[in-house]
């Protein structure tokens, strides 16, 4: 065995291999999709000639203007919440000791090692007219009839940060962890009080953790329609489940192609700004080896 | 001010709230699990009888066998794929080199439903019935990416004057990679191994795109129990695979613990 | 360990998997049915007396089956369960295996006049297996039961934010038809279009959409009045006597469920067995007492304890069928105007 991978020239196998895979299922795939946008939808073939732009005039058209405002608008909000609590969350676990923040952290992530569909089921079970929230609520006098939980936008947002928030976290706790604290001590012998110190050190050397945590969030969050499903009551249409019930119920491919490149193109522009935003950040910052 | 912020109980109490939020939906499914009644509303008794219903319901232990067979499966191949493929980004010049680390990028930025109709249309372009090895192939795909991440980063840290050294020696460059490389990288090739499986466990929207009717797999099982309202044998299911996942955890940090010390102590 | 005996273990492990997954003999049957449509213990029943191993996987929608169905080339299931409208569809386009009724001993059990209906005439490539009813569901102990009985109270502005309707365009927009006094089958782009207009006023009354068990979210409190299919207040009473089923004025929404076969199914052999299996009187009486439908199969009434058999919710009088409409297929181009419009109802246009 150790003779044919010698003999084999080993460089060549890893190239290919590499290569081979990613060029077979992944950028082929994709371009297919981008391939198909451009096609017409027929109700036997999936899809067959002529080229046209038509699908997408359709993406663009008002409908699903809408939805796209939706699926921002929900995916912004789980972001910021996330961030206000994972921020505080952050900044508390790094000032503590190295053993304390290990167990800590760990018990922060062990949640995610469940499957976030039983997750999204026990919130469910909390949040039903029966759950255990309305049950204390009730009980305790604070509402006199069970509140309508689930099935609202608060469901699919405590549903979003509920998965995301490891995700803001950790980026975040590297961001923190990174710190000077000297910087900080600096601040403090220079007469500045805790919000100017906040405001002027730690917020701005800790902007790369929040930009990085805040994507990770947010686009996730907009292609998790699964959440909004099952917590939403599939009331609103978001970007997911347009691509989804074109593929499988309307069965309108190049439209869903047209969606699904469109997606692309929109995440590719956000992380774009990342990378603009990031570098601004650095240069403000003054801080050029920080390698973040 | 300053010293509300900093006084314990805030801190306490913040860092107490927001393990409250994360763990309490939890905590309802793994005490549920042992409750006697089927709605969870009230506590009926202590009864282990939903582990039995979920042990019989061959259904979904079926499901729950393939799912965990395609998670091994595809970390196992992903890991081997990724880890080649980091070193080949690492170490080797070669044409398409961009080209293959903007692919990892798009496919790890992807959202899932996108990725989902890729897979879709490649397969039946390719006429590959859709069912486990379409479903492998896709799991593989998808968790390349964060292999290759993972292992990357630790590669930047080797001295490239051992590499540089063996290679005078004469070692080829399976030698350097089997013997100096992969050891080195072993933590690193562990937690991609690691992240891979538990993606691949979880994963929902890809999986019921590609797979078959052969084949079926715990998350669409799940998905259309949870659909149907009630279903204790899924909060059995909660704590089974939780308590899975922690034993999984806490042995793969031990190993990669251990392999460090013997690292270091080198 | 080395990554020589890695490999091995991988290739083997792989080899071992491709034997068992293609081993797929004769004696195996896969069915692809709506969930909870079939009693528990029959299906172990089946394959206790005929030796043949069930796989059962589960659908909420004709859209998704059909899909499934058309991408995968009509195999890999041997058994579906499509609505009549798509019977029509599916055989038109070739997807789906002819009957031989000769397999089918127990064919005799069923009312001559629920077969050779103009969705598949002479039953060619189907056989009914339960018949049921779209209708209003209601929670008795939160609502006046009196107060409700059309469709169009379904509009009434104090709803707002709390009915559940089912996850199905036609039967929404069927609702909105009839009131119009149209029928739940029109190609009308003019009658669809006002359907939709009355539809855009009902949205937000609508707390939840729901058609993988619609009775859930009634069980669960969150929802007190909708729309229903009559099986699931039937599951729904054995836990909550207070939920309660309503023929709307206007007319309830009828569909047949038929058992087919796609047409490149591995199992043929095998699924007919399970067809005539499943048109057995006692089976289809036990059906009837588990998912709440009403039974094709005469033999089986007389099995039903008297109590069902005049259940109104299971099986309406013949007035309330004459009122009522049943589902059929409208063609392709109608389809998607439906669909256009369900999918901008949706979008919240």
């Amino acid at each position: 065995m150790t003779a044919f991978f010698a003999n084999l020239n080993f460089r060549k196998l890893v190239i290919t291999l590499t290569v081979s895979w990613l060029g077979i299922f992944v950028l082929l795939p994709h371009l297919m999709v981008v391939g198909t946008s451009f096609l017409t939808p027929d109700s036997d073939n999936f899809a067959i000639w002529p080229i046209t732009l038509n699908n997408y005039r359709q993406v663009l058209s008002e409908t699903y203007a809408g939805v796209f405002w939706d699926s921002l608008v929900l995916s912004g909000i789980t972001t910021v919440i996330a961030l206000l609590i994972g921020y505080p969350f952050a900044y508390l676990l790094s000032r503590m000791g190295k053993a304390t923040r290990a167990i800590l952290l760990f018990m922060m992530v062990i949640p995610f090692w469940t499957n976030s569909l039983i997750r999204i089921y026990a919130i469910k079970m909390l949040l039903g007219k029966k759950g255990i929230f309305n049950t204390v609520l009730v009980g305790s006098g604070i509402v006199d009839k069970p509140l309508q939980l689930l099935y609202t936008d608060f469901a699919v947002i405590f549903g979003l940060v509920y998965i995301l928030l490891p995700f803001m976290v950790l980026p975040l706790m590297a961001s923190f962890d990174k710190l000077d604290q000297s910087l900080i001590e600096a601040g403090k012998d220079l007469g500045a009080n805790a919000f100017n110190r906040f405001r002027n050190i730690i917020l701005p050397l800790t902007m790369p953790g929040v930009v990085a945590g805040c994507l990770i969030v947010f686009l996730p969050a907009m292609g998790m329609f699964y959440v909004a499903d099952l917590l939403g009551g599939a009331k609103s249409l978001l970007l997911g489940n347009i691509i989804k019930n074109q593929f499988l119920v309307t069965r309108d491919w190049p439209f869903g192609s047209a969606f699904s490149v469109f997606l692309i193109v929109l995440m590719g522009a956000l992380l774009w700004l990342y990378y603009k935003a990031n570098q601004y950040v650095q240069k403000k910052g003054g801080m050029d080896d920080q390698n973040l | 001010m300053t010293r509300i912020f900093n006084s314990g109980l805030l801190k306490w109490g913040f860092i107490g709230l927001v393990f409250l939020y994360l763990y309490l939906p939890m905590a309802v499914l793994v005490t549920n699990s042992f409750n006697k009644s089927k709605y969870g509303h009230k506590w009926s008794g202590f009864s282990l009888k939903w582990y039995e219903e979920l042990w019989d319901n061959d259904a979904m232990m079926q499901a729950f066998g393939h799912s965990l067979l395609i998670a091994a499966l595809a970390a196992t191949a992903a890991t081997l794929i990724g880890t080649l493929m980091a070193l080949a980004i690492h170490r080797y010049k070669f044409p398409l080199k961009n080209a293959t680390s903007s692919l990892l990028f798009v496919l790890m930025m992807s959202p899932d439903i996108v990725l989902a109709i890729t897979f879709l249309i490649i397969f039946i372009a390719l006429g590959i019935q859709l069912g486990f090895w379409s479903l492998l192939i896709a799991h593989i795909t998808f968790c390349l990416p964060f292999v290759v991440i993972t292992v990357y980063a630790q590669m930047k840290s080797l001295d490239p004057n051992i590499l540089e050294a063996a290679q005078d020696l004469g070692a080829s460059e399976a030698r350097i990679f089997r013997v100096i490389i992969l050891p080195i990288m072993a933590p690193a090739v562990l937690a991609g191994w690691l992240l891979s499986f538990t993606l691949s466990l979880d994963d929902v929207i890809i999986s019921s795109f590609v797979t078959g009717p052969g084949f079926e797999i715990l998350p669409i099982r799940v998905f259309s129990m949870v659909k149907v309202g009630v279903s204790p044998e899924v909060n059995a299911l909660a704590t089974v695979l939780l308590v899975m996942s922690l034993t999984l955890v806490a042995v793969t940090t031990y190993l990669i613990n251990k392999g460090k010390t013997l690292n270091d102590s080198e | 360990m080395t990554l020589n005996s890695l490999f091995r273990n991988v290739t083997a492990a792989a080899a071992l998997l491709v034997s068992v997954s293609a081993s797929a003999a004769d004696d195996k049957v896969v069915i692809y049915n709506w969930s909870e449509y079939i009693p528990d213990g029959v299906l172990e029943e089946f394959t206790e007396e005929t030796g043949i191993e069930v796989e059962y996987n589960t659908y909420e929608s004709n859209e998704v089956m059909y899909s499934k169905i058309k991408i995968q080339g009509a195999t890999g299931y041997d058994v579906i369960v499509p609505s009549s409208y798509y019977i029509s569809k599916m055989s038109r386009e070739g997807l789906l295996a002819d009957i031989d009724q000769s397999k089918l001993t127990n064919l005799k059990h069923l009312d001559k006049s629920l077969l050779n209906k103009d969705y598949d005439k002479g039953n060619q490539h189907s056989i009914p297996y339960t018949w049921g009813s779209t209708g209003i569901g209601i929670n008795t102990d939160d609502i006046d039961k009196s107060s409700i009985s059309s469709w169009k109270d379904l509009w009434d502005a104090k709803w707002q934010n709390s009915l559940l309707l089912t996850d199905d365009v036609r039967e929404v927009f069927q609702m909105a038809l009839a009131i119009n006094g149209h029928s739940a089958n029109t190609r009308d782009a003019g009658e669809i279009k006002q359907a939709y207009e009355l539809l855009q006023k009902l949205m937000p009354n609508v707390l939840t959409f729901n058609s993988d068990a619609p009775r859930e979210p009634y069980m669960a409190g969150d929802v007190s009045l909708g729309m229903i299919w009559n099986g699931e207040v039937i599951m729904a009473q054995e836990e909550m006597p207070e939920i309660d089923y309503i023929y709307p004025s206007e007319g309830v929404i009828l569909w047949v469920d038929s058992f087919a076969i796609p047409a490149n199914a591995e199992h043929k052999d095998a699924a007919h067995q399970f067809i005539n299996f499943m048109l057995r009187p006692e089976i289809a009486a036990r059906t009837v007492d588990y998912i709440g439908y009403a039974t094709p199969n005469k033999d089986a009434l007389e099995l039903l304890d008297e109590e069902t058999r005049n259940n109104p919710t299971i099986f309406p009088s013949q007035a309330i069928i004459n009122r009522g409409e049943f589902q059929e297929d409208v063609g392709d181009e109608a389809t998607a105007l439906y669909n256009d419009y369900w999918e901008k109802l949706k979008a919240g246009m």
